[in-house]
């Protein structure tokens, strides 16, 4: 059977034109996707049943006492954290959230090592964005900053910027001028008008210089910036100037650079600069499918985006000490649910050391980094192939992901919905 | 010799990001970037492998040579190897430095770990399916 | 089967005709009924002001842009926190609550439905998640049609059949209420970082102006037979002079509908403006409420400001820049692809502040000025003017010339020089308040027919009883009373349940969302049309198959269908 317009539960493109054939509980090919769609269409290796760390060894064991298991380290803890969330729909973030509240846990999503910075740079000056199709109907400068498109969200070109035509850009690659900033010759640099190679630390600055141009300030201007030539900078100020509709993309480059959220804050601030001449919007890249889905979740629940500390009672929030890293790095918290995410593969070395120190359960449908640290891991459905939910692409639009087929694995939403009953059982009223 | 370490997504983790105890996985995740004469002067070459050491601790990756990056500088593709050399300090940002730890890299013979060793280094025990 | 008997009210039932009299009111299934048998649970009001739920017609509390306000605005969340309690949830946030904070709030005011002001089609499935988690009202969401491609096309050919397609597909695809027009033709030049100045302006590339986009919309609103009527945020908001605008658009009304007005203008304070900068920026109320008085065919809403910390966030996205040059503190964008737009930025209405005084007089003078309170709702465009918990200091502003003359003593004293307000002696009663916080909104917005804004048998059981004896309360003087009460219920009971009481929620809520779906003739469907198909195929970049809101996102929706005459 084949189905139409289904929705890649991969990147934050959430791209949603995909044709898979299913023939029962299988994937036999993908259509339209990219080679990440494919690898995670066509992937079989789940893990079978939930498995619990037995001394040096492992074990298989049921769902039931899977849940039941977990829920009793979880009331036992008394500083649990609830991790991950951004690889499943918003149903269960939302029961995960509640299950925080009710256990007075920290709860945190993979923002906090992605755009984590950029949610504390948009605190400080707001986020003058839109939504893609804005940028594909009319962007005729489009500008990749310290973000990799080509690899990291590999349709991103096709379907909204250089290569995709648009209602006021008919012929989009000919019509749009495609600038790239990085401090690597990346794959995408090699198809940009203006490739800027800045040094390592070096967004900031030149940011700075941009802002400096675009002010009418280029006397003040320094024959080089980060390695970045004046003249280059002038006329990439032109470029910027010139544009009807710009558009400019960010991503890790700024968020994990030295400088971090102030980088990206200088990116915003030289947005709102260019606003003032003409169109002008700024957005960060996204990552996993369903990141933004777990912030805006986050925030109409508790107020805030991510790192979320319920154990005051209230929704504290203060990036810096209620952040994972932070939490693990003092080693405070004394349980961990991990859901839709590896942080075992994603959190430096020294938070690793935590979660394989303290009770650490996964709930995941395929064994990862972080298995091997865990006590429990219970396998679930994948959402976009045998569950479905909603998921929020990287410019908050939401859209609704298909579940393929009926498989024979339980989704987040059902065994959170359990953990969630047990929890307030035995917690009582 | 010293290096600084950047991180990024590329597209071969990317796919065999469900596959994390795969070899392919693991081929990727060693992965190191490395400017050919920085190569040269380490006297190195394609595939050898290098001992990759931070202040937290030390992994064994594989050296490929790339024109696109600087000299003194290496990348490797983000998880658990690179991971394994990044400080937990985040500057009260939430976010450490994944894309600017100072590294010492040296020739070694030794052979590259699969993710389960490294996990169990930290502390875990191994699953195998 | 469950009976409820809610004795000895002093009931302002202004759709039934009932004026303030004191009697009994029977429930049984969440609904009004004639009586109920001796095993009813009983409640007795001991005299206090009854009144049917309270309805917002008009106001931010769900989708992309409130979250977004929630987002960037930690220092907001912080300003209002509460533990969780009971079955209440954690709740964060002052003037951009989180969801279950917005509802609470409003429940513990006796508001049981709400109209979301402004819903961006392609973003409508976020809108509907959050009316899932904003459990005591039921909910409702205009429709924004502004700057849609679609509707500008056909309003461009003259076409309003096909205007009305358009809207019909939309609102039963996204599940929408009723057509949203705030800034017509503004946002779409935004997408250039353009706006239009008056509605005789050319919107760009498409070679139609605010004032075609209006008419049409009037008509193909007709033609659908929706129960609301189209609801305007005029051109040039917040700009000095824009009063003119503000009477060229209530000139294109026509009288079209004999149940309820032609048009909704929202937060007319907002857009009642004279002078022409900041520094002679003057109330232009009395000639507004003039041109309200003399137009029983059009509804308006205050848009009232207090002083204070709010966000504002509108679909009007050049507004929101403009505001921004102004206090320079944080700007949030965001366009919507073939549709809309929206902005928000943070603001603090400042006493000290001549041009915000201003502001503050002309919401109250439009309210005492507007003759027939069903022709003026009680609002704050919440939360652009305030937050919505003020309300019963506005009620309490319009029922008492006192308290205005003690807070006037308090502003700019340069305010009086360019508003009314010291001049108006009028005082609302408390079937004035009823009328404008409920039983006007329920018929301007056409859903007494589904048993809201009124008491009689047959309408939901949603009622507020409120901790004010009106037999012996003087709201002239005591007017500090007047605003406790309304800002706690003893009692707010919804589809026949209790669900707060003296200022605490004490059930778990399950509430309804209401949405229009026009029945068209088969020429009229447009998931079969070319062109239609092709703004999908080449511009959107959502599929057309995945742009609707599937029914899993509202568990109770409730559909009011209307056969269009088309
Ligand atoms: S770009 Fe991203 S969402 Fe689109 S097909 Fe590739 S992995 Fe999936
Ligand atoms: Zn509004």
């Amino acid at each position: 059977m084949k189905i139409e317009d289904v929705v890649c539960t991969f990147c934050g493109c959430l791209c949603d034109d995909l044709v898979v054939e299913v023939d029962g509980r299988r994937v036999v090919s993908v259509e339209n996707g990219c080679t990440l769609a494919n690898e995670k269409f066509m992937g079989d290796h789940r893990l079978q049943s939930p498995i619990r760390r037995n001394g040096k060894g492992w074990e298989h064991i049921s769902y039931d006492d899977a849940i039941r298991e977990t829920a009793e380290i979880l009331c036992d803890a008394d500083r649990p954290i609830l991790y991950g969330w951004s690889g499943t729909h918003g149903e269960a973030q939302s029961i995960g959230i509640h299950l925080a509240e009710l256990l007075g846990a920290l709860v945190d999503n993979t923002s906090t090592v992605c755009h984590g910075p950029s949610i504390l740079a948009i605190q400080e000056v707001g986020h003058p964005g839109c939504t893609l199709g804005q940028v594909k109907n009319r962007a005729d400068v489009v500008v990749y900053w310290g973000t990799n498109p080509i690899d990291a969200h590999p349709r991103h070109m096709s379907r909204y910027t250089t290569f995709a035509d648009g209602f006021f850009l008919k012929e989009a690659f000919r019509d749009r001028r495609l600038i790239v900033v990085d401090v690597r010759k990346t794959e995408s640099a090699n198809i940009a008008d203006e490739f800027i190679t800045i040094e390592p630390g070096g967004d900031y600055a030149v940011l700075s210089a941009l802002r400096a141009i675009v002010r009418g300030k280029r006397e003040i201007i320094p024959p080089s910036v980060s390695g970045v030539s004046r003249e280059q900078l002038f006329r990439v100020a032109d470029l910027l100037l010139s544009a009807k509709f710009g558009a400019i993309f960010f991503g890790l480059g700024l968020t994990m650079s030295p400088g971090k959220y102030k980088n990206v804050r200088n990116a915003i601030e030289l947005t709102e600069e260019l606003s003032r001449h003409t169109k002008y919007t700024i957005s960060p890249m996204r990552g996993h499918w369903n990141v933004y889905g777990s912030n805006e979740v986050f925030t109409w629940i508790t107020g805030y985006p991510y790192a979320v500390d319920f154990a005051r009672g209230i929704a504290f929030y203060n990036p810096g000490e209620t952040t994972s890293v932070d939490v693990l790095r003092r080693k405070e918290c004394d349980a961990c649910l991990v859901v839709g995410s590896d942080p075992g593969a994603h959190f430096p070395k020294a938070c690793a050391e935590h979660l394989a120190r303290i009770p650490t359960i996964q709930i995941d449908p395929h064994t990862n980094a972080t298995t091997h640290l865990s006590r429990i891991q219970i396998p679930v459905a994948v959402t976009g192939i045998d569950a479905e939910g909603t998921a929020y692409r990287m410019d908050g639009v939401p859209i609704r992901t298909r579940m393929l087929f009926k498989g024979e694995y339980p989704s987040d939403t059902e065994i959170l919905e359990r953990l969630y009953t047990l929890v307030k059982e035995a917690k009582g009223p | 010799m010293n290096f600084l370490l950047n991180t990024g997504r590329t597209i071969r983790q990317g796919s065999y990001v469900e596959r994390k105890n795969s070899d392919a996985y693991k081929g990727e995740a060693t992965s190191l970037y490395m400017h050919p004469v920085d190569m040269m002067i380490l006297e190195i070459e394609e595939g050898s492998h290098v001992r990759v050491e931070s202040n937290q601790g030390d992994v064994v990756m594989k050296v490929h040579p790339a024109l696109w990056i600087s000299q003194r500088e290496v990348f490797v593709c983000l998880g658990p190897y690179a991971n394994y050399l990044v400080a937990p300090e985040t500057h009260c940002s939430g976010m450490p430095d994944f894309k600017s730890t100072m590294v010492t890299i040296t020739p070694t013979t030794d052979l590259l770990v699969t993710v389960a060793e490294l996990m169990e280094r930290c502390g875990g025990v191994r699953y195998e399916d | 089967m469950s009976e409820l008997l809610v004795r000895n009210a002093y009931v302002i039932d202004p759709l039934s005709g009932i004026k303030g009299d004191v009697m009994d009111i029977a429930i049984r299934d969440g609904k009004i009924v004639e009586e109920v048998g001796r095993n009813a649970e009983v409640i007795d009001a001991d005299h206090c002001l009854t009144l049917p739920g309270g309805v917002d017609s008009h106001s931010h509390v769900c989708g992309t842009k409130v979250n977004f306000g929630r987002y960037m605005s930690p220092e907001d969340m912080r300003a209002g926190r509460t533990a969780r309690k009971g079955v209440m949830h954690v709740t964060s946030g002052y003037s951009v609550p989180t969801t279950f904070g917005n509802s609470y709030r409003y429940s513990i005011m006796g508001y049981t439905t709400i109209l979301e002001g402004a819903m961006a089609p392609l973003e409508a499935r976020h809108t509907h998640e959050e009316f899932t988690a904003t459990p005591h009202q039921d909910m409702l969401a205009n429709t924004l049609f502004d700057g849609n491609w679609s509707i500008m096309e056909a309003v461009r050919e003259k076409d309003v059949k096909r205007a009305a397609a358009v809207v019909a597909w939309t609102l039963s695809a996204v599940k929408g209420f009723a057509i949203k027009l705030t800034n017509p033709g503004g946002t779409e030049a935004w997408g250039w970082g353009e706006d239009v100045h008056s509605i005789l302006d050319q919107v760009p590339h498409f070679g139609v102006t605010p004032a075609e986009i209006i008419e049409t919309m009037i008509r193909a609103n007709e033609l659908l037979n929706l129960p609301h009527s189209v609801h305007i945020h005029c051109n040039a908001l917040g700009v000095p002079g824009n009063y003119r605008t503000t009477l060229d658009t209530l000139d294109l009304v026509p009288d079209l509908n004999d149940k309820r007005q032609t048009l909704y203008l929202t937060h007319l304070q907002f857009h009642s403006y004279g002078g022409s900068t900041w520094k002679d920026i003057s109330s232009k109320s009395e000639d507004i409420a003039r041109a309200v008085n003399n137009k029983p065919q059009v509804a308006i809403d205050m848009g009232q400001i207090m002083f204070g910390r709010t966000t504002t966030m509108t679909a009007d996205g050049p507004m929101e820049f403009k505001l921004y040059m102004l206090h320079h503190n944080k700007w949030s964008n965001h366009d919507v692809e073939l549709e809309t737009g929206s902005g928000i930025i943070p603001v603090y209405y400042s006493r000290k502040s001549l041009v915000n005084c201003v502001m503050w007089a002309i919401g109250l003078e439009l309210a005492l000025l507007t003759k027939d309170p069903w022709q003026c709702m009680l609002s704050t465009d919440n939360p652009n003017g305030a937050p919505f918990v003020k309300y019963p200091e506005i009620i309490a502003l319009l029922m008492s010339r006192r308290f205005r003359e003690n807070e006037l003593a308090l502003l700019d004293p340069r305010t009086a020089h360019y508003v009314p307000l010291p001049a108006i002696d009028r005082e609302l009663d408390w079937y004035d308040i009823a009328v404008m916080t409920r039983a006007g909104q329920a018929k301007a917005l056409g859903i007494t027919g589904v048993g809201k804004g009124h008491l009689a048998p047959g309408a939901e059981a949603d009622i507020a009883i409120y901790p004010l004896k009106p037999d012996s309360l003087d709201p002239s003087t005591e007017y500090q009373q007047v605003m406790a009460g309304f800002g706690k219920t003893r009692y707010t009971i919804k589809r026949g349940r209790v669900v707060a009481r003296d200022g605490e929620v004490v059930v778990e809520g399950a509430n309804s969302t209401i949405w229009t779906k026009a029945i068209t003739p088969p020429e009229f469907d447009l998931s079969v049309d070319p062109e239609f198909v092709k703004k999908f195929e080449q511009y959107y970049t959502v599929r057309m198959s995945n742009y609707p809101v599937q029914d899993v996102y509202l568990p109770r929706g409730v559909c009011i269908a209307t056969e269009a005459s088309l």
